[in-house]
């Protein structure tokens, strides 16, 4: 019942009350249907609120030792008998309160979403995603377990976002994200060492500690750009040949990038870096999360991003109208590999130590996993894939190995009965998501 | 010179494993247009198995005290494992890939490293996290020739692979399975027309494939004899390189792809330090690339993904 | 001067001669017809004038500019438009972003604009799509607009494809084979439509045909293009009547 799944729902249920279906889809529809998106906020940010306060107390008289992390997944698969608590902890905090709120407001919350409605866009992006994140603060003030998971899960959804440029709209199957996470990973990773903190390696701080955060931005834009300088070594080739030879030379170029920071002693060589400040809190990610899903959005919603498209269906026929495919192919790689980097600038610090061996072929099989699971081409599909692929491995962590022979099958029977993914060619239109239902 | 030689020799060992693997991912190619990820993962299985082979043979021959010869248990090991690691790919395409016939292509390739992560995850269930040691079948006999040294177990490797190839290269030519496999490669659409049913070709290619790497795989551990789960990863990633760099679906090309792999690596690990090998060896790979955008012996015809 | 200019235009593909000494003066409004059996090296023509093939040797010049080296976006937002033999469209698209897409070169935003989706992005964005509703609407498939592409049918792809060369502002258009695949009732309609489109859009127009009523209604002069070269070129009646057009083009293929 992550909050993303709550909108989710709230689409389901949308569609349901269109389809006219019976029994519980219906009846899910009658009773929620007609509650906007901000009313589903504020009913989460109820529910948060009261594991805030009451959460202890909670889990104190049904028998939790403490407060469920991740909705009561590891209580659930590991020690049975805690299983009526904590499914009675789920409904008190999360079940009832989401839906107990979120439908009484339904009138209220119509009238703010007509108001926001008839504002610019962004005054209501701005008022939702504010929501937004004091859900997910309050969330993950609980422990830092979750704010970490919180982190790294916005941090794939960057990542996802990102090889869908490459791979779904312009068509290519790139193998070099972690490559390009890994350059942006150790660019941003020396900028902030030599110049913000006295370690080992870098040596003492160039500039005075406080000027540090500051910083930070900038640090995480190098890392971007040396990303973006690399995908150059790919985006050439691309000129003159695609598919699988764009697939091995891109998978070429991550083999070197990972064998060439091994070889960078003054960056820790094989061992890699630590001491990375702790400058990547949760409003910096969140916020820099956003910036990627709103630059991205844009760009494939716009004319110049959708020549991507074109360049992907019909490359002659993009020519002949007009469309730079040179250009077009250049800037897709490069804008997918700058937030790529960004990414993995946010993933060292998020970490606070990186090393080569975290940008192999296995990060490449997870980052391709989050992107077809949630399907091609959409930026709804990305966000969906990413989250509840980092969710779905978190919450199964305590059955251990096995854990990675049920997300597989999942992922196998996922593409068995829908190939393309989860959501795949979709628009991902903000007003349309906070419009109101009545 | 001397050095030279001897690290010829060793880039040709190195290299039949890239060819024995690369020729399982051309020969998929092929037939059904796709690349199987998961095969790096059955080079594993198939080493394991001819792990498992060998231990029971040598065991069995221990209880009936027969001083059974090592070369023909490690024979007798690689022609059963092949056998049984044939039927392993047969699983994976029946299972895998033959619902996803009509699917993007991605998606195949995304099942491929599904199963792939299964196998490893699988074998680490059941055999536990520590490291199998490959039994040692043959005492290694060293030979001075000039001043080279070779071993009888380097011998022993490029000869089955180079005789391994030859037997599919015959198969492919010669067999009416091959001759179909090869229209095939020439015309997805037409050969189903022809009364060749694909539901039966397509097992037959993984199982050869599968057992290409099944014999790849005990090679590997006769020459560097640890085994562990995440051992074809990388092997297979990089023979998925040499697969296509010879020419999708042009199992010559593959075959010495394979080979050209090998002794690029070997030797930018000669005359560069040895842990530059990767950015040196695949800055080449690029390079070739950019200049020869389509392989050595694949067609100049741009290919789209089937989306 | 002439609109479009190609002077002894030969190309080699390998030791292979695709087209020789080809010339042509195409003057502002006209329609000239390109016709020949196939293989005759027709597309090829079409493809050395919108740069996906460079000239072995030649010159092609538009209004004067010389079109040697220059990419195919470059030539074709120069003012050459063209449509192909075999429709090639963007499966993935809708109708109207078919055409919005052939507008990329008037497009007036940066990518920094598109990346934050800017005002100015947007005026233009809202720009093109005026313009793309009202090509729509000449081509009488403005009702498909948002549907996708390969939903559309056969006749009406045909006229997405044309709206999609028309927005690119040609001076010139070049159609391959606009009737390929028609019924006869769709043809006489693409007749008026070309009609339309060279009346209403003051283009000129280089098409290659296949069915000569086709051509003979449309065209003011007419080329024949057999093995590469030009062996006739005239108004309709003269090919109609030169016999070696009747030889080596009449006399083989099926005239309807």
């Amino acid at each position: 019942m992550d909050f993303k799944g709550e909108s989710a729902k709230n689409m389901v249920n949308k569609k349901a009350s269109q389809r006219k279906g019976r029994g519980v889809k219906a009846w899910l529809a009658r009773v929620f249907g007609r509650i906007p998106l901000i009313g589903w906020l504020m009913g989460s940010l109820g529910a948060v609120l009261i594991e805030y306060f009451l959460g202890d107390a909670l889990s104190y008289y049904l028998g939790l030792p403490k407060i469920p992390v991740l909705f009561g997944s590891s209580i659930i698969l590991k020690k049975p008998a805690l299983i009526p608590g904590a499914l009675a902890y789920l409904l008190l905090v999360y079940a009832l309160p989401v839906s107990l709120i979120a439908k009484s407001m339904t009138r209220p919350a119509n009238r703010l979403a007509r108001l926001l409605a008839s504002r610019p866009v962004s005054l209501a992006t701005l008022i939702h995603l504010g929501l937004f994140y004091l859900i997910l603060h309050l969330w993950a003030e609980i422990s830092d377990y979750r704010l970490l998971v919180l982190k790294l899960t916005m941090i794939a959804v960057m990542l996802t976002l990102s090889i869908n440029v490459i791979n779904g709209y312009m068509g290519e199957f790139s193998c070099s994200h972690p490559g390009f996470m890994a350059l942006g990973a150790y660019g941003a990773s020396i900028t902030t060492l030599l110049l913000c903190v006295d370690d080992k390696l870098m040596g003492p701080a160039l500039l005075p500690a406080a000027a540090g955060p500051w910083l930070f931005p900038l640090a995480l834009i190098v890392g971007g750009i040396v990303a973006s300088l690399g995908a150059l070594v790919i985006a050439i080739p691309s000129f003159r040949t695609r598919g699988d030879y764009l697939a091995i030379i891109s998978l070429a170029f991550l083999f070197i990038v990972k064998s060439l920071i091994e070889n960078l002693e003054f960056a820790g060589g094989p061992r890699g870096m630590s001491g990375q400040p702790d400058y990547a809190g949760l409003p910096t990610v969140f916020i820099v999360m956003v910036l990627c899903v709103w630059t991205i959005n844009n760009f494939v919603r716009s004319t110049m991003g959708k020549a991507l498209c074109a360049v992907r269906d019909n490359e002659l026929a993009a020519e002949a109208m007009t469309v730079n495919t040179r250009k077009t192919k250049i800037v897709t790689f490069m804008f997918a590999a700058f937030w790529a980097g960004v990414a993995g600038g946010l993933f060292a610090h998020v970490l606070r130590y990186v090393n080569p061996g975290s940008f192999g072929v296995q990060r490449l099989a997870e980052i391709l996993a989050m992107l077809y699971f949630g399907g091609l081409n959409s930026v709804t599909g990305s966000i969906v894939g990413a989250v509840s692929f980092n969710l779905l491995s978190e919450a199964l962590r305590p059955l251990e190995l096995y854990k990675w022979i049920i997300i597989p099958l999942l992922f196998i029977l996922v593409m068995l009965y829908r190939p393309t993914g989860l959501i795949a060619f979709t628009e991902f239109k903000p007003r349309e998501l906070m419009r109101p239902k009545e | 010179m001397d050095l030279f030689l001897q690290n010829i020799v060793n880039a040709l060992q190195w290299g039949s494993f890239y060819a024995l693997i690369a020729l399982g991912y051309s020969m998929v190619y092929s037939i059904l247009m796709l690349f199987n990820f998961a095969h790096g993962d059955i080079f594993m299985v198939g080493a394991y198995i001819g792990f498992g082979i060998a231990t029971g043979l040598l065991a069995l021959a221990a209880m009936a005290g027969l001083p059974v010869p090592g070369w023909l248990v490690l024979v007798l090991t690689i022609i059963i494992s092949m056998f049984l690691t044939s039927f392993v790919g047969i699983f994976i395409e029946r299972v895998g890939y033959r619902p996803l016939r009509e699917a993007p292509r991605a998606s195949a390739a995304i099942t491929g490293l599904m199963i792939g992560i299964i196998l490893e995850t699988g074998n680490l269930a059941l055999l536990g996290a520590r490291r199998l040691s490959f039994p040692s079948l043959i005492d290694t006999v060293t030979f001075q020739i000039g001043s080279v040294y070779v071993t009888n177990k380097k011998i022993f490797i490029v000869a089955v692979s180079l005789s391994l190839m030859f037997g599919l290269h015959l198969f492919i030519q010669k067999t009416k399975w091959g001759m179909a496999m090869r229209a095939m490669s020439y015309d997805f659409q037409a050969v189903p027309l022809m009364g060749v049913s694909i539901n039966k070709l397509a097992p037959l290619t993984f199982a050869i494939g599968s057992g290409l790497a099944a014999a790849a795989g005990i090679l590997y551990g006769l020459a560097y004899p640890v085994l562990d789960p995440y051992m074809g990863i990388l092997l297979g990633w990089k023979a998925f390189v040499a697969a296509i760099l010879g020419g999708r679906g042009s199992i010559l090309g593959a075959a010495l792809a394979g080979f050209l792999l090998g002794f690029i690596e070997i030797f930018a690990a000669w005359i560069f330090p040895s842990t530059f090998r990767d950015l040196i060896a695949y800055s080449i790979i690029l390079l070739i690339l950019t200049f020869r955008p389509h392989g050595f012996f694949g067609q100049a015809h741009s290919t789209q993904l089937r989306l | 001067m002439a609109l479009l200019r190609v002077d002894n235009m030969t190309h080699y593909f390998g030791g292979l001669r695709a087209v020789h000494n080809y010339n042509l003066v195409l003057e502002p409004g006209h329609i000239t017809g390109l016709i020949g059996p196939n293989g005759a090296g027709k597309t090829t023509v079409f493809n050395l004038i919108t740069g996906i093939h460079t000239p072995t040797e030649g010159n092609v010049e538009i209004e004067g500019h010389n079109l040697i080296g220059h990419r195919p976006h470059e030539i074709a937002s120069m003012g050459i438009g063209r449509t192909f033999q075999n429709l090639l469209l963007w499966r993935h698209m809708n109708v109207v972003e078919h055409v919005k897409m052939a507008c990329y070169s008037q497009l007036e935003y940066g990518l920094l604009d598109a990346f934050f989706g800017t005002r100015r992005c947007r005026r233009e964005e809202k720009r093109i799509t005026a313009k793309a509703m009202h090509l729509l609407e000449t081509f009488n498939v403005a009702d498909y607009s948002s549907r996708l592409i390969s939903n559309l049918p056969y006749g009406a792809q045909r006229r997405v494809e044309m709206a999609r060369a028309m927005a690119t502002n040609p001076k010139v258009l070049l159609l391959d084979e606009p009737t390929a695949g028609m019924t006869p009732d769709e043809l006489n309609r693409m007749i008026d439509i070309i009609r339309k489109i060279h009346r209403d859009f003051e283009v000129a127009i280089l098409m290659i045909e296949h069915r000569l009523k086709f051509v003979m209604e449309l065209c003011e002069k007419i080329q024949t293009l057999v093995f590469g070269e030009v062996i006739a070129e005239g108004t309709p009646t003269e090919i109609q009547n030169n016999p070696e057009v009747i030889e080596a083009y009449l006399g083989k293929e099926d005239v309807t």
